[in-house]
């Protein structure tokens, strides 16, 4: 692991951390991102090493808390903060918002409806071994998601077809306030996907070189076999569900466990490990917190300035056909002569 | 153009040989499609073809393998035809085609589409009962953004499917399955149908009558019997698409005839005939008479044969409705 991939680690935390407490600080006051908002902080980790090691043929498909991995796909903060705007220039013209976050150049795609995303991978995967393409399928998930029954079908179908994807469980122990023991008995989800006699990781730590380690292995083998595999890592979001107000005060989570958690934060824990161990990195680090800031900033009055877009209508269909031309125009009225049917038992 | 005679499945079949021949991205899939029956006989030779890289039967998963489409189906790079022997166990994927499928071009702005096709097809008839009969196609046509088809006949079944699968749009195409052993010179080479607009099947003046899928075939003979028996000559036209109706040429016929009966396999309670009704109120088209729907009654459908016969329309109830409209006896 260079130094170079260890920047980029630091860039993707402090930039999805970054991003996070503007729109938190700027959500009300402003009053211009109308929609609702699931906020990643404290769950840094899997998106920021995972951004190292995508490449650009890759796709992602992820829940709805989900600005950290668009982040970790290279998209653009103008036009993700655009979108939260409603305004015409964002990902995709404003019409989607922050819970359904897409960016079809950058293949990646997200949605609220918990594991819907998680199973259109299959397809996106199917599609790179047809037409044998480059790139593999990223494929997330929380924990509330995995009890949802397509998850089921999902895991089977990747395994039984062989399909290139890493699937990856952010397990968060909470599914909005309700915890994890309280809607099953098993504690860890990626021991259902064991079921599929598929390759089954669970990652419990904050330190993102280990993550990378772990990751760098799995992916590369993927990428060679073309067969799914599973991770799962523990995680623990900061925030609040949705929005920008704690919820804590609902004590649906015991304040001992919330302490203990944000003691563990990746970016601060990456932060001092570097500085203990690298001369240059207090220069670098404030180079890049920097930079981090002037994107986030400049990307909001991007947002600012863009305007509303004017239709929706038309965007239901394409309205468009494939090669038609090339098909006889079948105008003229054929014979309509049907012979009676008569049903018969099948 | 050359034609021939050949059923609705072969012509189903046909169309499915066709796109897969002329589109390398077409590819069909589910559950025992490439197994002894062959969806019916639609998917027959396909196997043989094009392996099992193009067709490939799925595990029971109705909503992963709808999922699946989706996603292969993004921005047009794969063409996938999804197959299920029954409309029925479509509500299994009602997730992915209510907050998925239908808004996938909406709330991109455009900027991705999704071309799929689901074949899908109704039980109707033989005891079929109340979890193999329905048709669904309301349920489909009240989402925007999906095309729901209903062809009525081989000839239409062929070029509707190819339009189908070549549309930049998702389409869910629904298959009668009584009509699948009905006969119609269908044209030999590949040809495209324009989906979008209802087909004028008989031209008259004397009514309008609207029909689409296995109606449309019960309307034409009831048009028949009109002709034989009255003399009396009526416009009717099969819908083709039951999502985004384009009326126009109905409603100058309803203008013109000042008569209406529409015809539907399917509940009376919200189907294309009330739209219809609808759309004709509020164009303000004055009618000779109240004008009459022959549609399923609002109740599931019963298995035993009598009740089963007593449940579903036919010929003669469309007569009636005409003649009651027509004052004739």
């Amino acid at each position: 692991m260079n130094s170079k991939i260890k920047y980029q680690i630091y860039k993707n935390l402090s930039l999805i951390r970054k991003t996070q407490e503007e729109l938190i600080e700027r959500y009300h006051p402003a009053d211009q991102m109308r929609c609702p908002m699931h906020f990643c902080i404290g769950q840094e980790l899997m998106p920021a090493v995972l951004g190292t090691l995508m490449i650009k043929e890759d796709s992602i498909f992820t829940h709805h808390r989900s600005h950290g991995y668009y982040i970790a796909k290279k998209g653009s903060i103008n036009e993700m903060i655009a979108e939260f705007y409603g305004k015409a220039s964002g990902t995709t013209g404003g019409l989607a918002g922050s819970q359904e976050l897409t960016s079809p150049k950058i293949n990646f795609y997200s949605g609220a409806i918990l594991s819907g995303a998680f199973a259109i991978s299959l397809g996106d995967a199917f599609e790179k071994i047809y037409n044998k393409k480059k790139g593999i399928t990223f494929s997330v998930i929380g924990d509330g998601g995995m009890e949802e029954g397509i998850v089921f079908e999902t895991l089977n179908m990747a395994s039984k077809m062989k399909l290139p994807i890493l699937f990856i469980c952010e397990n968060n122990l909470y599914s909005t306030h309700t915890p994890l023991n309280e809607r099953t008995l098993e504690k860890k989800p990626s021991n259902r996907a064991k079921s599929f006699n598929m390759e089954t990781t669970y990652f419990e730590d904050n330190d993102p070189d280990k993550l990378f380690n772990l990751l760098n292995k799995v992916i590369k083998k993927i990428r060679i076999t073309k067969k799914p595999q599973f991770i799962e890592i523990k995680t623990y979001r900061f925030n609040s569900h949705v929005g920008p107000e704690g919820d804590d005060h609902f004590n649906y989570r015991n304040k001992k466990e919330i302490r203990n958690s944000i003691k563990k934060d990746a970016l601060n824990f990456y932060s001092k490990k570097m500085l203990r161990g690298d001369k240059n990195f207090l220069k670098i680090k404030n180079n890049i917190d920097n930079a981090n800031k002037k994107i986030v900033q400049k990307a909001f009055k991007f947002a600012e300035k863009s305007d509303f877009p004017k239709e929706f209508q038309s965007f239901n269909f394409k309205g468009t056909y494939k090669k038609i031309k090339k098909f006889y125009d079948n105008k003229i009225s054929f014979g309509t002569t049907q012979e009676n049917h008569k049903p018969k038992p099948y | 153009m050359k034609k021939k005679i050949l059923t609705f499945s072969q012509s189903i079949n046909e169309a499915m040989k066709q796109a897969m021949a002329f589109d390398k991205s077409v590819f069909t899939f589910g559950i025992a499609v490439d197994k002894t029956g062959h969806v019916f006989k639609s998917t027959e030779g396909l196997l043989k073809k094009y392996k099992s890289k193009r067709i490939f039967d799925t595990p029971n998963s109705e909503q992963a393998e709808t999922a699946f489409a989706l996603g292969a189906s993004l921005d047009g790079k794969l063409r996938p035809v999804l197959i299920h022997h029954r409309v029925d166990f479509m509500p299994y994927s009602f997730d992915q085609l209510i907050n998925w499928i239908s808004l996938w071009s909406f709330k991109s702005a455009k900027k991705s589409f999704a071309p799929l096709v689901i074949r899908a097809i109704v039980g109707r008839g033989w005891g079929q009962g109340p979890q193999h009969a329905k048709t669904l196609h309301t349920m489909f046509s009240y989402l925007p953004g999906l095309k729901v088809l209903m062809p009525s006949s081989a000839s239409e079944a062929k070029g509707m499917l190819l339009s189908s699968i070549m549309s930049n749009d998702p389409v869910i195409f629904i298959e009668y399955r009584s009509l699948y052993n009905t006969k119609e010179l269908v044209p030999v080479d590949k040809y495209y149908i324009d989906i979008e607009k209802p087909r004028l099947r008989l031209k008259g003046n004397a009514l309008t009558i609207v029909a689409a899928g296995a109606s449309v075939l019960t309307s034409l003979k009831a048009a028949e019997v009109l002709y034989k028996k009255n003399g009396i000559k009526c416009d009717l036209f099969d819908l083709r698409s039951i999502s985004n109706m384009k009326l126009e040429s109905v409603l100058s016929s309803i203008k013109k005839t000042k008569k209406l009966v529409l015809v539907e396999d399917g509940w009376k309670n919200f189907g294309y005939s009330a739209e219809i009704m609808a759309t004709v109120a509020e164009s303000n088209i004055k009618l000779d008479a109240a004008p009459q729907r022959i549609c399923w009654p609002n109740s599931h459908v019963p298995m035993s044969t009598p009740l089963e016969k007593e449940f579903y329309f036919d010929e003669n109830d469309i007569i009636n409705a005409c003649s009651k409209i027509l004052n004739i006896k």
